[in-house]
């Protein structure tokens, strides 16, 4: 599934991020634990928490982004 | 950030120590710095750029070094104006660099602090916001990291001034140049060593972290911004009105005034020269009783609310939850913060939109800026001329405003070619600012604010005074009466307000004070002085920044819509009035 799809307080593991400089530099990459905290209405971005930081990142980026649910 | 500009630090004595004071944007690096620094600080801009920084001196038993606030960054790629300032500044040499992490976000933290271990500079680190980390449940061993490093490190609370003498003591000690650390992958190496030195243990979720989430869920979010947007128009509309009823009209009427009056009349016999200084647009009474009087509560109370937000770390939250809107008038929501900023000067907006966003995004947050939102001096005049008529009238102006935002920018992001880019975005911490440091940059806009508008405004009223009480008024308002008094309905006089409202947007609402209106009136003359022109500082930021076309094309535009709304505005209005 990718990642915009994701669930609200469901932990995922993302498996394949597209190479985007932005989320390199941000930190946003394979492997990385995240949790869903909250998508914004119309076309707005998904909000994920790694760790204890907080990112928001593009609807059209985040649905390029493959995660994998986790417990 | 400001519209003004001033020299670095000229009387620099030679061979004084320099320090560059780097690290990420919002690590603290602003407090630390006033922190290190005494009140001698200036703001300067760097050479051929309008990135701005600040210098200022350290001082430590009898010694003293140059500390440069480097603007904020990530890296040292150029990949923005700033870094490319940031790179310059590194080659033209440094004798210590303090660089400045953020205890909770070392991670990304520390690819800064490898780019700058390319440098052959001696380098301290800095851990700040270590109370937030330990809010978060975070804790760092400090000597570890400082041995990964392979540097000093110092843990800081700058806001709570906890590591700062130590830090200060340790800038005047020798620092020798350490080699640079050896790193294949810096993603993985920065991961590894933030891993191995941090530890992270559940706390019960401070205030703070909640209020956070709740900043950016819709169902919450909207309505914390209802407030804050209420709150934040109390404190500016209400607190102005107060400061202005209690205090400054007050000493502008019952003293300056009748002092001034006094004083000139008791001087000069009756002559068109006394008429010019003390008259019915007497120089020396209105360059005193316009800007302090009428305006200046307002422009102190919105930086007042603005500073306090923008320090808090609210802003990025507001984008994040106006994303979706902004989309549709193609930009991402992160361009809230120059539009806010905006209402604030215009100048410091366009400014500020350098380091983000690609052209398109500029030209359209610029144009919207520059056409529709009116900046404090003008809020103030407004509320000065509607807020004691009738609310309604004021709202429906700023009603006006923001609906030709919504039409220009959906008009804007049709015409320009190209996409907007995804937003990315790092929360900030959600913080209480620092008292100290707010305290300082208010009165840093404050004196800006003086500088920038107290000669403009004087020439402006001058010219006013001269107009008016030669009679050459009377021949331009002649000139001028099939638009002013034909199309728009006003009274010939008010074709002063289009003159002065050449000087600075919010002259061309101050001489409509002086007359009888009626409420369409003024209503009238707000929607024109709304629109009218970009002030002439706002124009030249434009012809830097963008090209001559441009910002004639923008300013045509704006022009073009003063009428035109303006007399639409007054033809509807009698209709049902
Ligand atoms: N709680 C806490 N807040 C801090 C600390 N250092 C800075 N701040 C706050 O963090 C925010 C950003 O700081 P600022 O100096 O403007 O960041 P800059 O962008 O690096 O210059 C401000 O609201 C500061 O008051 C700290 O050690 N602890």
């Amino acid at each position: 599934m990718h990642l915009y799809a994701g669930k609200k307080h469901q932990k995922y593991i993302l498996n394949d991020c597209p190479n985007d400089s932005l989320l390199n530099a941000i930190g946003v990459r394979n492997g990385l634990e995240v949790s869903v905290v909250t998508k914004q209405p119309i076309g707005g971005p998904i909000i994920i928490r790694v760790k204890k930081r907080e990112i928001a990142i593009d609807k059209s980026l985040a649905c390029l982004i493959t995660a994998k649910a986790v417990n | 950030m400001d519209c003004h500009q001033t020299k670095p630090l000229g009387n620099r004595p030679e061979g004084i120590k320099r320090i560059l004071l780097m690290g990420n944007p919002n690590v603290g690096k602003s407090v630390i710095f006033n922190r290190l620094t005494g009140l001698d600080v200036v703001t300067a801009n760097y050479t051929g750029t309008t990135v701005t920084y600040h210098e200022g001196l350290v001082r430590f038993q009898g010694n003293q070094a140059l500390l440069i606030d480097v603007p904020g960054i990530y890296g040292l790629n150029a990949q923005s104006k700033a870094e490319e300032v940031a790179v310059e500044m590194l080659n033209s040499g440094a004798d210590l660099i303090v660089c400045v992490l953020d205890a909770t976000h070392l991670e990304r933290n520390l690819h800064l602090a490898f780019d700058l271990q390319t440098y052959d500079i001696p380098t301290l680190y800095v851990l700040n916001l270590s109370d937030v980390a330990k809010r978060k449940g975070i804790t760092i061993d400090v000597h570890l990291l400082s041995k990964y490093l392979n540097a000093p490190v110092f843990e800081t609370v700058a806001v709570k001034n906890i590591g700062i003498d130590i830090l200060k003591e340790s800038l005047f000690k020798p620092h020798p140049v350490k080699p640079a650390l050896k790193i294949l992958d810096r993603h993985e190496k920065s991961q590894e060593i933030t891993e191995n030195v941090t530890q992270e243990h559940d706390v019960e979720i401070g205030f703070l972290e909640r209020l956070s989430e709740w900043c950016i869920k819709p169902r919450t979010g909207i309505p914390i911004l209802i407030i804050v947007l209420l709150a934040a128009l109390g404190i500016i509309v209400g607190g102005g009105k107060g400061l202005r009823a209690l205090i400054l009209l007050p000493l502008v009427n019952n003293y300056y005034i009748p002092f001034m009056t006094n004083l000139i009349e008791g001087i000069i016999p009756e002559s068109v020269f006394r008429n010019v200084l003390v008259g019915e647009f007497g120089v020396l009474i209105k360059v005193i009783e316009w800007p302090f009087a009428l305006i200046l509560p307002y422009v102190f109370l919105f930086y007042v609310v603005f500073s306090f937000l923008e320090d808090s770390g609210y802003l990025p939250r507001l984008g994040v939850l106006m994303d979706g809107i902004f989309r549709k008038i193609g930009l991402p929501g992160n361009n809230i913060i120059p539009f806010i900023l905006g209402y604030g000067c215009a100048v410091p907006a366009i400014l500020g939109t350098r380091a983000s966003g690609s052209r398109r995004e500029r030209i359209i947050v610029v144009s919207l800026i520059s056409i529709a939102v009116p900046c404090t001096a003008q809020t103030g005049a407004f509320i000065t001329l509607l807020g004691d008529r009738s609310i309604f009238a004021l709202a429906f102006v700023y009603f006006i405003s923001f609906l030709t935002i919504l039409l220009a920018g959906l008009l804007l992001n049709r015409l320009l070619k190209g996409k907007s880019r995804p937003l990315i975005l790092e929360l900030p911490n959600l913080l209480m600012p620092d008292f100290k440091t707010l305290s300082k940059k208010i009165w840093i806009k404050m004196k800006h604010f003086i500088y920038e508008a107290q000669v403009p405004m004087f020439l402006g009223i001058l010219l006013a005074a001269f107009l008016v009480e030669t009679g050459m008024m009377n021949t331009i308002g002649t000139f001028l009466e099939p638009l002013v008094v034909g199309w728009l309905d006003l009274p010939k006089e008010a074709s002063l307000s289009l003159i002065l409202g050449v000087v600075r947007r919010e002259l061309a609402v101050m001489p409509l004070l002086e007359m009888n209106l009626t409420t369409v009136q003024l209503i009238t003359g707000s929607v024109v002085a709304l629109f009218y022109l970009p002030c002439i500082s706002v124009f030249v930021i434009l012809v830097k920044e963008f090209k001559v076309k441009i910002a004639l094309l923008i300013a045509l535009s704006t022009f073009v819509l003063a009428f035109a709304m303006g007399g639409i505005v007054q033809i509807l209005l009698n209709l049902v009035m």
